[in-house]
């Protein structure tokens, strides 16, 4: 029995992702990211900086809120960016540069799908849609992809739908484009994977306490770049189960973890 | 106090003609314009193409109201209360017709419509599926010029924008408080008509006294609503919160046909469309 729970885990996973370099802001309903965001703030990256919900500048919020855009995240902020026009044109021009999504469905390339499962006109399923996903894949240099449902219908070969741009098509495909960046990670619920400097696909780095290798292949519905042996994720230590609680003390990071 | 541009609810209602292109304001579960969509819903509007950049409950009401029959939309959710319930099925069952872009991309094409100009150019977009379906919205193109890959945004021209605010004098002259204008902006100025609920009317020396706070200027609003608690279950910060209590009520209904029509008729207007 650990002291620690799995959303616990992933929430420290991304946050050793964040460095002073971050100057992150927040989509809707991202409370792993907004988690991890205030939790490496508050310990390793004290210079990182967060706007929440793209609109509140260095907040101290006392909690968070069913909706990671709303203002009961904005607690303490120094400035509210009121307008769409005085968040964009940061993201634009890389004075932000990160930002972290989550798909119903992820490939290989880091390339997201928060659109359709079928076809677009009559889909099996009609998820919420990309919002800032497309605009920010292509915008922002440091993109972080987290998911809790590490399972074959999540990590597929081909999207039903490319709401949110990773690697694109593969090697050369952003530079083609002329975008900066691309993923740097992607945190689940069994593992963190990077991508590979050459190919662009997804590698695994560390296996979660207690998975498998072959567990995350069974579970990745592409093949996965396995290079040697592969180390555990650090579980969190007592002070970041700590920091945790206390800066999301009504447990919203669980929320990801409910659904099947 | 002379009337001005201050019409009641269900008149204003009546200025969004059958098919016409309605703009929502809002974020998310912040501060869209509700009491109107009920007022649209009980009006019996049909045909509708809804421009909503961020939304959930406001899309949800419009296509229950059966108003809708097109949508352009960036994010439609209830966040950490779940799916839009509507919204999903009629996407699922074709009752709707979705054209998804994203949220900049959107924005480009209000601020096109804005300037006057065909399109708005972006990098936003590109490399996705959310860009080239409908090629004459949303295009790559390659400027020669530079070598470079944008993304044209042809300007999107709402014949109605709506949104909600806090205080309004009978001119339109229109203050949040604090100034949160987050797309709104946008709205208002791509719109051809623009309309404002409000939770208050207020005399047009509080403008003069702190022109700073201003939002948007009298000359670019045609109708003001005092619509208080207008906002409801949106919250219209910081006077009230979003209210979580209804969110989840309606998402737990939403499963039962009876339930939902209930509680649909007793807080939005007649439900004419639930996929049940």
């Amino acid at each position: 029995m650990s002291d620690w729970t799995l959303d616990e885990l992933v929430v420290t996973a991304l946050a050793s992702a964040f460095d002073d370099d971050i100057r992150a802001f927040n989509g809707a309903a991202s409370f792993v990211p907004v988690a991890a965001l205030m939790l490496a703030r508050a310990t390793h990256a004290p210079g990182l900086t967060w706007v929440a919900g793209s609109i509140a500048v260095d907040p101290r919020p006392a909690a968070i809120p069913e909706s990671t855009l709303s203002d009961a995240l904005w607690g303490e902020a120094t400035m509210y960016q009121s307008s769409a026009f005085d968040f964009w044109p940061y993201a634009q021009s890389g004075r932000l540069n990160s930002f972290c999504f989550r798909g119903a469905q992820i490939d290989a390339y880091g390339n997201v799908n928060n659109s359709v499962i079928g076809e677009f006109e009559r889909p099996k399923i009609r998820l919420p849609g990309g919002g800032g996903m497309a605009d920010l894949g292509c915008l922002c240099e440091r993109v972080f992809l987290w998911s809790t449902t590490h399972n074959p219908r999540t990590f597929v070969e081909r999207l039903d739908f490319r709401s949110g741009l990773g690697y694109g098509d593969g090697p050369g495909h952003r530079e083609r484009l002329g975008l900066r960046g691309g993923p740097d990670l992607c945190v689940t619920d069994l593992a963190v994977m990077d991508f590979h400097p050459t190919s662009r696909r997804m590698r695994l780095r560390s296996a979660h306490p207690g998975v498998s290798v072959e567990q995350i292949r069974e579970a990745t519905g592409f093949e996965l770049i396995v290079e040697g042996d592969v180390p555990q994720t650090p579980p969190p230590t007592p002070e970041q189960v700590r920091l945790i609680r206390e800066l999301d003390p009504t447990d919203a990071r669980k929320r990801e973890f409910s659904r099947s | 106090m002379s009337p001005g541009k201050l019409v009641d609810l269900d008149r204003a209602a009546e200025l969004v003609p059958d098919g016409c292109s309605l703009a929502l304001g809002g974020l998310s579960l912040n501060t869209a314009p509700m009491a109107f969509c009920s007022a649209l819903v009980r009006a019996g509007v049909r045909d509708l193409e809804l421009i909503s950049v961020v939304s959930g409950m406001s899309t949800d009401w419009l296509i229950g109201g059966g108003c809708v029959a097109r949508l352009l939309m960036g994010l439609v959710s209830f966040e950490g209360f779940g799916l839009a319930p509507l919204f999903r099925r009629a996407a699922e069952r074709g009752a709707i017709e979705v054209e998804e872009y994203s949220e900049h991309t959107m924005i480009c094409m209000l601020q096109a419509a804005a300037a006057g100009v065909p399109f708005m150019p972006t990098r936003s977009g590109l490399g996705t599926d959310t860009i080239g379906r409908h090629p004459e919205r949303t295009r790559e193109v390659l400027d020669e010029r530079s070598g470079q890959h944008y993304v044209a945004c042809a300007a999107l021209r709402p014949d109605v924008a709506v949104i909600h605010a806090h205080e309004a004098d009978v001119h339109g002259n229109v203050r949040m408080l604090p100034k949160m204008v987050w797309f709104d902006t946008e709205l208002v100025k791509a719109a051809a008509r623009v309309i404002v609920t409000v939770e208050r009317i207020v005399e047009t020396a509080s403008f003069r006294a702190a022109p700073e706070r201003s939002a948007f200027p009298a000359f670019a609003v045609d109708h003001v609503v005092h619509a208080p608690r207008g906002a409801w279950p949106t919250g219209c910060w910081p006077e009230y919160e979003y209210d979580g209590a209804f969110y989840a009520a309606y998402q737990a209904a939403a499963r039962d046909p009876q339930a939902f029509a209930e509680l649909f008729a007793e807080h939005v207007g007649p439900l004419r469309w639930s996929g049940s």
